[in-house]
């Protein structure tokens, strides 16, 4: 990759990373629903896996990651029975995201826009079923953590299936923003189109 | 060898227990991705800052011109109000110098007389559903110091609970507010020898903006409509701060009262917040490097 594209690609990410990382802590509630909020900064890790593959997901779920645990940070009940601020919980579920999402990054899927939607679908019930079979974990490993008593309409409906439709609503402004002025130029994307993605044995990388 | 090493599988397990690693060693004070964090905030939190700050011109350019004719009508209606506040203002002002007078000849002791308030805003907020906390802008360097197994009240500007603050850094600190999974306080029933409840946030309540409470004593009687206050026990919150009214009792379980709680104040809306910070702790802080003249209380009672 020459150092110009190399520029962009660094610029376009790190303003896309903060801005939609801002706008997700600071207005939440007009990202929201029922009590659920849109995750513009998870979707645009997303995306970037499926669209740019593994080295981009997950080096930009990384940072993400970072900018959510300054910004946000996660604060859970510890062993010795008090609330404590955590770092790096952030981290690790955008860096998944990202390699997750990579997967579909593939010659069959020719970075293709109705797919992006299944992959933003897709990450996020295995997010979210995750973060609550996690949660359950952890009240089992904590006793003092209590007791999460989530009904089965709560977590599939309320929490599962409306965070994965918001995070479809979110989608579409974030995959043309990553189709038409994202890290890769859309000239680029139509040039290189399936020849970059160079298939090996277990993965798929982006040759840019 | 590097065939291993390029293996997507292998860099995703590798990373992940690292950060898994990480995540363990956070829960221990110094750890070092705590540090990578904190210093990585003093680089996003200004890109933050300005995206707030530019979202809320846009906001209020916006709402400017949608709501021209109507604030033209209201700055009409604000003028007679204004002159009308401004004669009663002349009056309170009378009134507070008597006020002043009695409370120092009664020694009328102020509820809150033995805290200093600092203001602060609200910088960032929950980013999901899960376990989240509130960011506001001001710690250490602003005076609010906080030593292990410390906890500060926070509270609106109408002096409602809004939570706690569970960890300071350099310019920001961490507010665990009442709707958390991990929050916790004791409260009672606003009245003379109020029975004593446990307030405690909870995770399918908090997407309605509710709270859970549990009742000690078996004969209790609560009902709708009901005024929680903080009941001083336990040490960390003073006696009487509001906290919300009851909105549903569930009597099915009789030695286990419980019952759903709206908080007075609302978290998703608020802008400023103030943290409640006693004398004695304040006193802790003397000799603190950061502790500066800056951190001067908005507000204070007098000791």
């Amino acid at each position: 990759m020459d150092r110009r594209r190399l520029i962009r690609k660094i610029i376009v990410y790190a303003v896309y990373i903060l801005l939609l990382s801002s706008l997700q802590v600071s207005y939440p509630s007009r990202l929201g629903f029922l009590g659920q909020t849109a995750d513009l900064a998870f979707v645009f890790v997303v995306l970037t896996g499926y669209f740019n593959g593994f080295i981009d997901g997950a080096v930009v779920g990384l940072i993400t990651g970072i900018v959510r645990d300054c910004l946000a940070p996660i604060a859970i009940i510890g062993f010795d029975g008090t609330v404590h601020v955590t770092a790096g919980i952030g981290m690790l579920v955008m860096f998944l995201a990202g390699a997750l999402s990579s997967s579909f990054f593939t010659k069959r899927m020719h970075r293709n826009v109705p797919f992006a939607f299944v992959s933003i679908a897709f990450c996020t019930l295995v997010y979210k079923i995750g973060g609550h079979f996690l949660a359950y974990s952890w009240t089992i490993i904590i006793p003092s953590a209590g007791s999460y008593q989530l009904g089965f309409y709560e977590i599939v409906v309320r929490s599962c299936l409306l965070q994965t439709l918001l995070n479809l609503i979110a989608g579409i402004p974030l995959i043309l923003l990553m189709r038409f002025a994202g890290p890769v130029s859309l000239s680029e994307q139509r040039k290189t189109s399936d020849d970059v993605i160079m298939t090996n044995e277990d993965t798929s990388w982006l040759q840019i | 060898m590097k065939k291993l090493l390029t293996a997507k599988w292998f860099i995703v397990l590798s990373v992940s227990l690292l950060l898994i690693a990480g995540i363990v060693l956070s829960f221990l004070p110094g750890s070092p991705l705590k540090g990578v964090v904190g210093l990585s905030s003093n680089a996003v939190s200004p890109a933050q800052k300005g995206v707030k700050a530019t979202g809320n011109a846009f906001s209020d350019f916006w709402a400017a011109i949608a709501d021209g004719i109507a604030i033209r009508e209201e700055n009409k209606t604000l003028k007679e109000e204004i002159a009308d506040l401004k004669y009663r203002l002349n009056q309170y002002e009378e009134a507070a110098i008597r006020y002043e007078e009695l409370k120092n000849a009664f020694h009328i002791r102020d509820t809150f007389s033995n805290y200093d308030i600092y203001g602060a805003s609200i910088l960032s907020r929950e980013a999901d559903e899960w376990f989240s906390v509130i960011r506001i802008n001001a710690g250490k360097n602003e005076g609010i110091v906080l030593e292990q197994g410390q906890s500060y009240p926070v509270v609106d500007t109408e002096m409602n609970l809004v939570g706690r603050v569970i960890e300071t850094q350099g310019s920001n600190s961490m507010v665990l507010p009442l709707l958390h999974e991990g929050f916790s306080a004791s409260g009672k029933v606003n009245e003379v020898n109020g029975a004593s409840v446990i307030v405690s946030g909870d995770a399918v309540l908090k997407k309605s903006g509710l709270c859970r409470v549990k009742a000690f004593d078996k004969g209790i009687k609560l009902e709708p409509g009901t005024v929680i206050v903080t009941s001083g026990e336990g040490g960390l919150f003073p006696d009487g701060i509001p906290i919300g009214t009851i909105v549903s009792v569930d009597y099915s379980n009789p030695t286990e009262v419980t019952a759903t709680l709206r908080p007075f104040s609302n978290i998703g809306e608020l802008e400023d917040v103030f943290v409640m910070i006693p004398f004695n702790a304040d006193d802790k802080k003397e000799g603190v490097p950061g502790a500066s003249e800056s951190s001067a209380p908005v507000a204070g009672g007098q000791g």
